[in-house]
Formats: C-alpha cells, sequence, structure tokens
C-alpha cells in the first residue's frame, strides 16, 4: 500500500475523496480549517443558500398548461391535460351542492369539496425515467415514487388551490354571450335551470429528467408553474348531440383560477459523525448555518456539531439525517403555513423551527418572483 | 382497472375533450392543414445539447422545432402539428447483478417511453407494445456501433423520455381527437398508419449516439437516424404528378404516405444497422432507403457538431490549441492501437 511509506504524500482527488468518506468530506467543506474562508458546501453555495429556480411555461403542444423547472441539477417536466368526466358516469348518484354556475365566493368556498369527493385531480409523479442511477425505467413505481405522488396529491387538496367552480361544465353555456346562438339551440321543453352535466378532470403529470436532490420541491414548483399556465377550452353541452363540446379558440378559453401560491422549501440537517466532531472546538456554536439569531443554543446531549443545509442536492441528501419539509403561502401578506413535515433527529428546537421558517419565507419570494418572470 | 401504485383517473372514467370544429367535415378543415414548406430534400433543424443530466453518465437533448411556426399568439387550442423532443440518460457501464449469465460483450437494455402528454391522445404509464418495439429497433441500430468486447460482464441501460411524439397524420383528416386510432384516411394497405414512429425512432438513434459519446463509450463511429417517405398530395409541392419521395417526412403534411423507410446509418463506414421500411414502395424503394441515407448524413452533421463544440466545453483549452495534434497523443488512442494490433 502507498501509505505504508510516506502518509504525507498521500493525496485524492475531491471525487475520491467524496466518494470513500462523504461524511468527512462534507464536515471539510463546512469547517474549513483556515479561519477567514467561510463555510461552503461542496457544490459552492453556503450552507442556507437556495438553488436558483429556472422555470419555462407553455412548451409542450398536447398539454393545457405545461413547465419546466430546474433547480440546479434537478429538472422536471409537468404537464397539464384536462379530460372530461361525465356526471352519468359517475357509478354512484352524486349530489353537487352547486345550484348554479355564477357563484358567490362563500358558495365556492362551501361546495370546495367537488373536487376531492370526485378525485378530479390525478397527479402522477414518473421517477422511472434514468434521472438516476437508481430509477432505471421498466419498473413499477417505487417507494420513493409513490410516497412522492401521495404527498403531491394531499397537497393539491388541502391546499385547496383549484376550484371546484372551475371544473363544472354546465347544461347551458356558463356565460350566454359568448355564443347566443349556441344557447336558442337547446331544448324549449327542458327546465332553464342549468344542471351539471359534466367536470373536468386534470391530469398531472410530472416527469423528472434529471434528478439531484431537492425532488419534492422540483416537483411542487412545476405542478404550481404548469397549473398557472393552464387553459381549459370553452365547453357546452350540445342537447343535440348529447355531448360535451369544446371549442378550439383561445379566446373562449377559461385560465384556471389558483388560489394563492404556495411553496415548498426543503431543509436538512447535517450532523457531523463523532469521531470528527471530538476534534472540533469544542465551545463552538452547535447549529451552524443559523447565523447570529441563532446564537443562542443549548448543548446537544450527544455533543455533536450539526448544521443547517437549504436545499440539499443528492450527496447531502444521502448524508443529513434529518430533513424538513415546509410548505407556506405567503402571498397575503401573512405567512400561512401549510405543511411542516420533519422526520428524524432531535437537533431543532423551536427556535431553530422559527429560522427555518424565516429561510422558507425567503425562499418563497424567491419562486415567486421567478413563477411571475415565467409567465409575463 | 386500477392501479394501486398510481394516483387513479376518477372511477367514471375519463374522455378526451371533443372539439367542436373537428366534427365538421374534413374538406371544410384543409386551411387549417399544415403544408410542407420546405423542400423535398431538405430535412427540419435539429436542436441537440448533450450533457443536461449529471448524475448519468451521459445525456443528451433532441427537439425537431415545428414544420411551419403557428403564427404568435395561436388563437386555437388544437396545433397543427407537433414539434418532437427527446431525452436521452446512459447509466453505465456497471457490473452485471450476480444472477445474471456471464457475457463477454456489454449488455445494451434499451427502454423507450412516451410521457403521458406525448400526443394528442394521451397515453398510459406502463409500456405498450409500440414503446417496446421501438425500442428492439433502437437497441439493434445502437448494438451495431458499440465496441461490446471491451466491457464484458458489464451493462448499459439507454433511456429514451419521448416528450413530445411525431403525430402519425393529420388530425383533421381522423378521428384521433375521439380517441380513434384505427383508421386514418385513404390508408396504405399496412392499416395502422404508424408513420410518426419513424421519425421518432430516428430522432432516439441519434440522441442515443449523441448520449453514447457524451458517456464516453466507445463507438466504431457516429450513428444517425434518418427518414425518407413517398407521399401522395393533391394540391402541394409538386403539382400534378402528386406522387414523390421527401425526406424527414412530418407526416400532417401530407395527404398520404405510401411507403416510408428508415435507417440507423454511419457515415464514415458507410453502413447501415437498422433498416426499418414500411408500405408498398414498389420499384422505388432503393431509392427511398438512399433517401433515408441521405437525410441521416444530414442529421449527423448536426450531431457530429454539436459533439465537436460538447468536447471542447468539457475539455477547454486542450481541444482549442488544436484538437489534431491532441488527438495524436491522446494516450487513449496509442492503447487502442496497441490492444487491436
Amino acid at each position: 500500500m502507498a501509505n505504508s511509506t510516506s502518509t504525507s504524500i498521500l493525496s485524492f482527488p475531491p471525487q475520491t475523496f467524496a466518494a470513500l468518506s462523504p461524511s468527512a468530506f462534507l464536515h471539510a467543506h463546512l469547517n474549513p480549517t483556515s479561519s477567514q474562508s467561510s463555510s461552503t458546501r461542496p457544490n459552492r453555495r453556503s450552507p442556507t443558500e437556495f438553488r436558483v429556480p429556472n422555470i419555462n411555461t407553455s412548451s409542450l403542444s398536447h398539454a393545457n398548461g405545461s413547465a419546466v423547472v430546474r433547480l440546479g441539477n434537478t429538472a422536471v417536466v409537468c404537464g397539464v391535460r384536462g379530460e372530461i368526466l361525465k356526471a352519468e358516469d359517475i357509478p354512484k348518484t352524486y349530489n353537487d351542492l352547486a345550484k348554479s354556475p355564477d357563484e358567490t365566493d362563500e358558495e365556492k368556498e362551501l361546495n370546495y369539496t367537488t373536487i376531492q369527493e370526485l378525485g378530479l385531480l390525478v397527479p402522477n409523479i414518473e421517477l422511472s425515467t434514468g434521472c438516476a442511477p437508481q430509477h432505471i425505467p421498466g419498473n413499477a413505481p417505487s417507494a420513493a415514487t409513490q410516497s412522492l405522488t401521495h404527498r403531491l396529491r394531499s397537497l393539491l387538496y388541502t391546499s385547496r388551490l383549484i376550484q371546484s367552480s372551475d371544473l363544472r361544465i354546465w347544461s347551458r353555456p356558463a356565460n350566454s354571450d359568448i355564443d347566443p346562438g349556441r344557447e336558442e339551440e337547446e331544448d324549449e321543453g327542458q327546465d332553464r335551470a342549468p344542471r351539471i352535466k359534466a367536470y373536468w378532470t386534470l391530469y398531472i403529470d410530472v416527469l423528472f429528467i434529471a434528478l439531484d436532490g431537492g425532488a419534492f420541491e422540483a416537483a411542487w414548483g412545476a405542478t404550481i408553474a404548469a397549473l398557472r399556465d393552464t387553459k381549459l377550452p370553452g365547453a357546452w353541452w350540445d342537447a343535440d348531440r348529447e355531448m360535451v363540446l369544446c371549442s378550439d379558440q383561445l379566446e373562449e378559453s377559461k385560465q384556471l383560477s389558483i388560489r394563492g401560491l404556495p411553496v415548498s422549501a426543503t431543509l436538512g440537517i447535517f450532523v457531523a459523525e463523532k469521531g470528527r466532531s471530538a476534534k472540533a472546538a469544542p465551545n463552538k456554536r452547535l447549529m451552524r448555518g443559523l447565523g447570529d439569531s441563532g446564537a443562542t443554543h443549548h448543548k446537544q446531549e450527544h455533543g455533536a456539531e450539526a448544521w443547517l443545509l437549504a436545499d440539499m442536492d443528492a450527496f447531502e441528501e444521502e448524508l443529513c439525517q434529518e430533513q424538513i419539509t415546509v410548505v407556506l403561502d405567503y402571498s397575503t401578506g401573512k405567512t400561512k403555513i401549510l405543511k411542516i413535515e420533519k422526520n428524524g433527529g432531535t437537533f431543532v428546537n423551536i427556535e431553530e423551527m422559527r429560522h427555518m421558517l424565516r429561510l422558507a419565507e425567503g425562499r418563497w419570494i424567491e419562486w415567486k418572483n421567478h413563477l411571475e418572470a415565467s409567465k409575463r | 382497472m386500477t392501479d394501486r401504485r398510481r394516483t387513479n383517473p376518477p372511477n367514471g372514467g375519463t374522455a378526451p375533450p371533443i372539439f367542436l370544429s373537428s366534427l365538421s367535415t374534413a374538406d371544410s378543415l384543409q386551411s387549417k392543414r399544415p403544408s410542407r414548406t420546405r423542400r423535398p430534400d431538405e430535412i427540419r433543424k435539429i436542436f441537440l445539447k448533450t450533457g443536461l443530466n449529471p448524475s448519468a453518465t451521459g445525456s443528451a437533448y433532441l427537439e425537431l422545432p415545428l414544420p411551419t411556426p403557428p403564427p404568435l399568439p395561436s388563437s386555437t387550442f388544437l396545433p397543427a402539428s407537433s414539434s418532437l423532443k427527446l431525452t436521452c440518460s446512459i447509466h453505465g457501464p456497471h457490473p452485471l447483478p450476480r444472477s445474471q449469465p456471464y457475457s463477454p460483450h456489454l449488455q445494451l437494455s434499451t427502454h423507450i417511453k412516451f410521457a403521458p402528454f406525448a400526443s394528442r391522445v394521451r397515453r398510459g404509464y406502463v409500456r405498450d407494445a409500440q414503446e417496446r418495439d421501438l425500442a428492439a429497433h433502437l437497441d439493434t441500430a445502437l448494438r451495431g456501433v458499440v465496441i461490446g468486447e471491451r466491457w464484458p460482464k458489464s451493462g448499459v441501460d439507454v433511456c429514451v423520455t419521448v416528450l413530445e411524439g411525431e403525430e402519425d397524420a393529420w388530425w383533421g383528416g381522423s378521428n384521433v381527437l375521439q380517441g380513434d386510432n384505427s383508421g386514418v384516411r385513404g390508408e396504405g394497405a399496412d392499416g395502422g398508419g404508424n408513420w410518426g414512429a419513424m421519425t421518432v425512432l430516428a430522432g432516439c438513434v441519434t440522441v442515443a449516439s449523441a448520449a453514447m459519446v457524451d458517456a464516453g463509450i466507445d463507438c466504431v463511429d457516429l450513428v444517425s437516424g434518418g427518414v425518407a417517405a413517398v407521399v401522395e398530395d393533391s394540391t402541394a409541392w409538386n403539382e400534378g404528378n402528386g406522387k414523390g419521395m421527401v425526406l424527414d417526412p412530418s407526416p400532417p403534411e401530407h395527404e398520404r404516405v405510401v411507403a416510408a423507410a428508415m435507417v440507423a446509418y454511419l457515415q464514415s463506414r458507410d453502413e447501415i444497422t437498422e433498416l426499418w421500411v414500411k408500405g408498398d414502395a414498389g420499384i422505388d424503394i432503393e431509392d427511398l432507403i438512399n433517401g433515408a441515407v441521405h437525410a441521416a448524413s444530414g442529421s449527423r452533421t448536426v450531431l457530429a457538431e454539436e459533439l465537436r463544440e460538447a468536447g471542447e466545453r468539457k475539455f477547454g483549452e486542450v481541444a482549442k490549441s488544436g484538437s489534431e495534434k491532441v488527438l495524436g497523443t491522446r494516450p487513449g488512442v496509442s492503447n487502442d492501437v496497441d490492444m487491436t494490433g
């Protein structure tokens, strides 16, 4: 072996070091030996620096709304497609409480549940596109894919992003001045009260082209961007043909109204291995990356050092024992927390949690700016 | 039929929207029909880029922009035609699992999957027969170029995702919008049509070849795909005659496709690793194949150009200082000679 003769000469290129001893590699980056250099992650970001989202919309011709979101090396394509569910095809008779196409906001709120009861949103995440070596196509969706899909679906419903009223198709054109000629064709004998004839079902397909950490954040960002881009064609019930017809004219289409702007932010806690943290200066701040606000930290019982890392890449995700996903909406000027998911570890106390929420608020502004810029 | 691993559509089942304009007769729609604006022997522009997926050994993205760019802003929900968009990731070579028998060559496994939003009619999540068939075609096209003996006991995965496919026929001439793919008006003897699959496959070959080079897997040459077709049109570019050969056809632009050929071609060795002919070309078949080879040479120009640029990006200064000199002194090259000699 080479190191038997001279240990001082033994040196590895960074990649080899990272592969052999990933934890020590990350620790060495976060805890540089020279005091003047600040801690920088192997991906050259500072601990609390998020990756800048890059958003493109309306690039797919066969989707009602689409978006490509890039988050560093993670790339996601999301396509939203509307299909029609006929009311008569619903197996059990479903009693929709909505009475007319022109609901007040309060009624919309009351009748929100339709979308969830009928399952009108069909999100699916596809990881087995060869986006990463562990996701080779040809297999059934892995546990990770299923859990991501589930989280996406439950968040879509709980955030009440899409309103049921946008998805109902009535027996008369909702807005009769779109085409007055069409209304005259309707049967005079039938009662004039509008009836729900069908529902739009939104298929939301998220495909990962490349995966380098931050899967949920990227998938959620792409979904939001695609939904904001979605236009549903003007649809009406044709009594003569007994079917729902759509207009292919864009001016008769309806932009999906998206309520609020929930944004997801992912943070991780990296805990240095015990052997290495013993060598580190014992009186240093335990939780790094928190800035000055986090100066008052009580000592962890293990005495280990911990760093807060924002928006981890795949390499860091492997090493972080603790992960926190925060979904919040700041669009009303007040922080509305939709979801906090924290798993593993005991390294986060209330004070640190607050700090993370503040970071997530900063992240919200970043996403919002990029989402609005992509829309034009 | 429910799939417990995915989110399922509502129980009643859904149908794609039916547009009023698609119910009118095809004649009244003729004005919306796209027509070929490029010369018969001119191929579409190709956008190709390598190295999109850093976690893969090699990757590439290929796009064929819309053949006839629509007037902006578009006023309709029905795009006249689609633009091919493909991504390819290559993983490996990696050791074969112990359960597999010994293999003296590199084991290729190719996967092609259409995204659900790739076509006018929504596609399923599980690979269907057509996707498997295309993957088998791609496999033969690549098998002929890879120097498999250099990686015994190893496997490599070639994964192509079709984000947007090529259409088989013009939507106005068929019931495509109603989910019925069976009959395209004036369809050839083979019934299925499916002409778009050839363009998709040609794109897959080119994009996989680029990713192969990006992955650094030794190949005897660059392989590129090309399509040519015999088409029949009453009003288009060659008036009177009606029948003629075009390179790189976009099926919606033609009234009837009589026959089509797709080749995977190695230009510098003048070899064909994959040939796929459909329809009845009659005695013109040789011309048709020559046309496909010509189209493949066209896409090779783009392929070679992008790979040269990618090489410059990757190796930076070294490549700029005189590529010929560097190639001659590269240690890898001299080793190759020793091994084969």
